[in-house]
């Protein structure tokens, strides 16, 4: 982009929820301050180098937004697509409401949707809403700040035991059994959420490791995960490494005694 | 006492004012896009597959609510494929949750604005498991059938005898249940224990 003058921007919403509206407002907001990288936002398209598109084009906007798009000057006519509604339909994107003329009604690997029905576009910033320095990202890029760092990827996926060209397959070492460790982080869902349940089951695995070494691994545990009791602040942590322990030992115990009696099923029939 | 450093402290070591980074004096603005900067640990990126965990089981699709994951089937070649597109994800950790295996991985990235889409799409292609009987591609992976085989305990598969059956279609599955119980017709024990007994 030719930069003898600064950027005049006009925003136009396509039917957002007004989550991205609002990120937009946070990037002129003097702690963004998006003015100092020359950018000015206009009430009128016919002013206006670049578009700002939030939301995922409704039927009724539509119409509005190739009007706002005829309207700008030919040159340099940028659009930026902000969030991801704006990028691909979003969380709308097979809403009645929309208007979505992809053959695949937007399910294609591009996930097409959007504003870009209508409209070609220059700047894609997905982000449900993306977050003011998301934004600034991609207009830093559109005036050259920036690089691009998202390229795509696509894997084979080996079969177990399969080495060669591709990914092979890996199971992590942990020091409980798989079985156990699914049980366990499917039933601290109840208790966290998806961030800190991984990050306490991965404390409770180092801890549960430590404990394995001792004679007494019970008691051993219930040492350690009260020393971590104390030095935690976070009570749901505290919580959810209580419950861990609690759920760990009554799952060893439940499942020992099946196993025990799935045996005597086996040795009985066998006899 | 564990010596791990504890939870809240780890999440505190991020250094949260990026402003700070840059002398005493901090002007009110960031200095961001003309500084790299980072996002706190529990910052809401898009997420990530790993490839090497992965298992093609589809629950991440099953949980997404925009379909910003997808698996795209084709029996014919023998495999399927997950993919992912951050255009369309909402960062709702939906598919972090449900994952078996821990192979959505949540990340901080946010510089991800691109002038194509292209560039938003992660695949992971999985070949499908082969039934030598009927010679056709079941619905599992075979990263899927590994995977069970390491989370059900050696007893159930001794009893049920799966480790023959596991690798055949629903129509092959059954005929050799119906023959095997065929075999067992006059053993007390319950019909469901189909499994070859070595000292008989
Ligand atoms: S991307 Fe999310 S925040 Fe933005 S308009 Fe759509 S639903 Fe609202
Ligand atoms: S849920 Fe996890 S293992 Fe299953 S397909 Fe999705 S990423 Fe792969
Ligand atoms: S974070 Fe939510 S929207 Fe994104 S891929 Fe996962 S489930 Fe789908």
């Amino acid at each position: 982009m030719a930069r003898l003058k600064s950027v005049w921007v006009y925003h136009v919403d396509a039917g957002s929820c007004n989550g991205c509206d609002i990120e937009v407002l946070d990037v002129i907001s003097p702690y963004y301050d998006l003015e100092r990288l020359g950018i000015k936002v206009v009430p009128n398209p016919r002013h206006a180098d670049a578009l700002l598109i939030t939301g995922p084009l409704t039927r009724q906007t539509r119409i509005g937004i190739r009007k706002a798009y005829e309207a700008m000057p030919p040159k340099p006519r940028i659009v930026v697509a902000i969030g991801t509604c704006a990028s691909s339909g979003g969380i709308f994107y097979n809403s009645y409401a929309l208007y979505n003329t992809s053959p695949e009604r937007g399910r294609d690997r591009l996930r097409s949707g959007g504003p870009e029905m209508v409209v070609p576009i220059d700047m894609y910033i997905p982000g449900c809403p993306p977050s003011p320095e998301e934004i600034l990202y991609g207009i830093a890029q559109l005036l050259g700040i920036k690089e691009k760092k998202m390229h795509g990827e696509y894997w084979k996926a080996l079969p177990p035991g399969e080495e060669g060209d591709g990914v092979s397959f890996t199971i992590p070492e942990r020091p409980l059994s798989l079985r156990l460790w699914i049980t366990l982080r499917d039933e601290l869902r109840r208790v966290v959420g998806y961030y800190d349940r991984d990050a306490v089951l991965d404390d409770f695995m180092k801890l549960l490791e430590q404990a394995q070494k001792d004679e007494n691994p019970r008691e051993r545990l219930h040492d350690l995960v009260t020393g971590y009791f104390l030095k935690e602040k976070d009570s749901r942590v505290k919580v959810a490494m209580r419950f861990l322990e609690e759920t760990y030992w009554s799952l060893v115990d439940e499942y020992g005694e099946w196993g025990e009696s799935l045996r005597k099923i086996g040795k009985s029939a066998r006899t | 006492m564990a010596e791990s450093v504890s939870y809240t402290e780890k999440l505190k070591a991020w250094n949260r004012k990026e402003v700070e980074k840059i002398g005493e004096k901090a002007p009110v603005t960031t200095p961001y896009p003309f500084i790299d900067i980072e996002k706190p640990p529990e910052y809401r990126g898009i997420p990530h597959i790993n490839p090497e965990k992965c298992v093609g089981c589809g629950a991440c699709v099953n949980a997404c609510p925009p379909d910003a994951l997808i698996m795209e089937w084709d029996k014919e070649h023998g495999v399927k494929r997950l993919t992912y597109n951050a255009a369309r994800c909402i960062r709702c950790a939906r598919c972090i949750e449900v994952c078996p295996t821990g192979a959505m991985e949540p990340t901080t990235r946010f510089e991800i604005a691109t002038n194509s889409k292209e560039d938003l799409v992660e695949v992971v292609e999985h070949r499908l498991a082969y039934c030598e009987e009927c010679g056709e591609y079941l619905d599992f992976t075979e990263r899927q059938i590994e995977y069970v085989k390491n989370i059900l305990p050696k007893e159930i598969f001794d009893m049920y005898a799966l480790e023959d059956r596991m690798k055949l279609t629903q129509d092959a599955k059954m005929r050799v249940t119906v023959e095997k119980l065929r075999e067992l017709e006059g053993v007390e024990y319950p019909a469901y224990l189909l499994a070859k007994r070595g000292d008989e």
